[in-house]
């Protein structure tokens, strides 16, 4: 009897069908580079009461952004990501039960400017980047936003992080969103984003009540999801919140549903790597209760 | 909505209302939920009243009365999310910590918590109680709750809704709407047993026309059971049997049953016109 879709067949995708390498126009008999994404946790991220760590989330991101290209200093790292002539868009994320915390935000934005950008030419912003003369005019982006599930797109990563970009919203909205990772080919958009830091320090594996949140689906992870490629560092978000769901929820309740736009973004859109066995994942730290 | 202010208190023990009251409609609830309007805008939602309560300390309270425009909307809107004890407010409630939910009549309740929850707990329930008279009468539950059938029926875990997006939040069969639910549809997804070593999932599909539910039927079958037998049954690894079975509009399906009987029978009786 043939066995219907199943939850990781789901996840896998048709991603390890088509191949995205196919996406990006490479030769698909060529060998497949993976893409990598860097897992960090710091036991000191959190304080007793929960407060974030500003010198040890600095030191997360120093580390990650370091091993991700493989250089040695954070600053020379930020320099390879940003040039000192880059209008800087940091696109965070305001919502208000789980923000972007101010300290990966002050803490991206030291290493820009560590890095020469002036400091007139970065821009902070969420809801008004469409029309934010700093953001129309960036030559660079960096997409930093806490990792959460979504009623409607399973998780809010870093794809659904640039729905800001969008004339409209709600057409968004349709399919579980599944037409996310249209975003990234959006003329503001498209070929700026340098780095995407999905934020795990306090992630949210369910969601209830009238705003779809509530502190109890709240966990103390720690951590700090990092990459280049938007689909990947989301692909990873996606596999700690499904370990998470499964732990606390169940089997049964797993997938958030429907996360499909993760997997859309890549062989749709072709803006990333969804597929988990194309992804190295390169975990630092603290790896107790790490779940993937 | 607005007429409901003025009868609801502006003091919950040490809590006291803060700012202006709101009111917002279909068109409008964006600007209220940023991010979980369409869980309202999926069953028939008319308007949700808004009042914040704070403390001395700044804790703040949300009270939240949303029209649901029947009784039978706002026992679907409750029932889609139901994890917590009974708070024996309104026609069926629920509290843990940071959340009360509720419903009467036409009308679903949410008291929601910022800050200290366990301080709050008090003053959410006074609130609920002091809500749900001015609510009334009550309102009766979806009367597709009839077909469900009763032996072994954990009747708690019942939810109404319309959409994919719901069923895939209360149980998740596909990341694609293979059962071509809309706004048009009246979905109740419930749980049996274990009642004699008897145990599965039910969900029972209303659709406007016979050839809607014979056409979903066809999908689910190819997409998800494609290995069923002759009466619509087949055993998923893993997963326990599933059957899916139709009568004029109405579609039963069931999933990670117990035995192929207990599937067929389950199915069978779901479909079979209520005595």
């Amino acid at each position: 009897m043939t066995a219907p879709m199943t939850r990781r067949d789901f996840m896998r995708g048709a991603a390890a069908v088509l191949g995205a390498s196919a996406a990006f126009g490479r030769d698909a008999t060529a060998p497949v580079t993976k893409t990598r994404v860097v897992l960090i946790r710091h036991p000191d991220a959190l304080d007793a009461d929960s407060a974030f760590n500003e010198p040890v989330i600095q030191q997360m991101l120093d580390e990650a952004v370091s091993k991700l290209l493989d250089v040695g200093d954070p600053v020379a790292a930020f320099k390879e990501l940003v040039k000192p002539e880059d209008v800087v868009g940091i696109k965070t994320n305001v919502w208000s039960f789980l923000p972007t915390p101010a300290a990966v935000e002050k803490a991206i934005r030291r290493r820009v400017l560590d890095a020469g950008v002036e400091e007139k030419a970065i821009g902070l912003d969420d809801h008004t980047v469409r029309t934010n003369p700093l953001f129309v005019k960036a030559t660079a982006l960096i997409n930093a936003r806490p990792v959460r599930t979504h009623y409607l797109a399973g998780m809010s990563g870093c794809i659904k992080n640039y729905i800001m970009f969008a004339e409209s919203q709600e057409a968004h909205h349709p399919d579980s969103c599944a037409s996310l990772g249209s975003l990234f080919l959006l003329p503001q958009v498209k070929g700026k984003t340098r780095l995407n830091v999905l934020c795990a320090l306090t992630p949210q594996f369910h969601g209830r009540g009238p705003h779809n949140f509530s502190r109890r689906y709240v966990w103390n992870y720690k951590g700090l999801i990092v990459g280049q490629d938007p689909v990947a560092v989301d692909s990873v978000g996606l596999r700690l919140i499904m370990a998470k769901r499964r732990k606390e929820l169940g089997p049964a309740q797993e997938v958030p549903p429907v996360p499909k736009h993760i997997q859309l973004a890549d062989t749709r859109y072709g803006i990333g790597t969804a597929d988990p066995e194309k992804i190295e994942l390169v975990k630092l730290g603290w790896l107790d209760d790490v779940m993937i | 909505m607005k007429d409901l202010g003025p009868k609801i208190p502006k003091q919950v023990l040490d809590w006291k209302a803060s700012g202006e009251d709101a009111v917002y409609d279909r068109k409008t609830l964006y600007g209220y939920m940023d991010g979980g309007a369409e869980v309202y805008l999926a069953f028939d939602f008319r308007e949700v009243f808004v009042r914040k309560y704070a403390d001395a300390e700044e804790n703040e309270l949300v009270l939240d009365i949303y029209d649901m425009g029947s009784p039978a909307e706002a026992f679907g809107m409750f029932s889609c999310d139901r994890q917590d004890p009974d708070a024996g407010i309104g026609q069926a409630s629920e509290y843990g910590p940071g959340l009360l939910r509720f419903w009467r009549g036409r009308y679903f309740v949410s008291v929601t918590v910022s800050g200290n929850e366990d301080k709050a707990e008090k003053a959410v329930l006074e609130l609920g109680k002091a809500v749900a008279p001015l609510l009334g009468p009550d309102g009766a539950p979806p009367d597709m709750i009839k077909l469900l059938p009763p032996a072994g029926l954990r009747a708690q875990k019942t939810a109404y809704f319309h959409n994919h997006v719901h069923l895939s939040n209360r149980y998740y069969i596909s990341p694609d709407n293979i059962l071509n639910l809309d706004e048009k549809t009246e979905c109740l997804f419930a749980e049996y047993g274990p009642e004699g070593g008897d145990s599965g999932r039910l969900l029972i599909v209303r659709y406007p026309d016979a050839e809607k539910a014979k056409a979903a039927a066809a999908s689910f079958l190819r997409s998800f059971l494609p290995g069923a037998d002759a009466n619509g049954a087949g055993l998923i690894a893993g997963k326990g049997w599933s059957a899916i079975k139709t009568r004029g509009n109405v579609l039963a399906a069931v999933f990670e049953a117990s035995s192929k009987s207990y599937a067929e029978r389950l199915a069978e009786t779901a479909v079979r016109p209520p005595q």
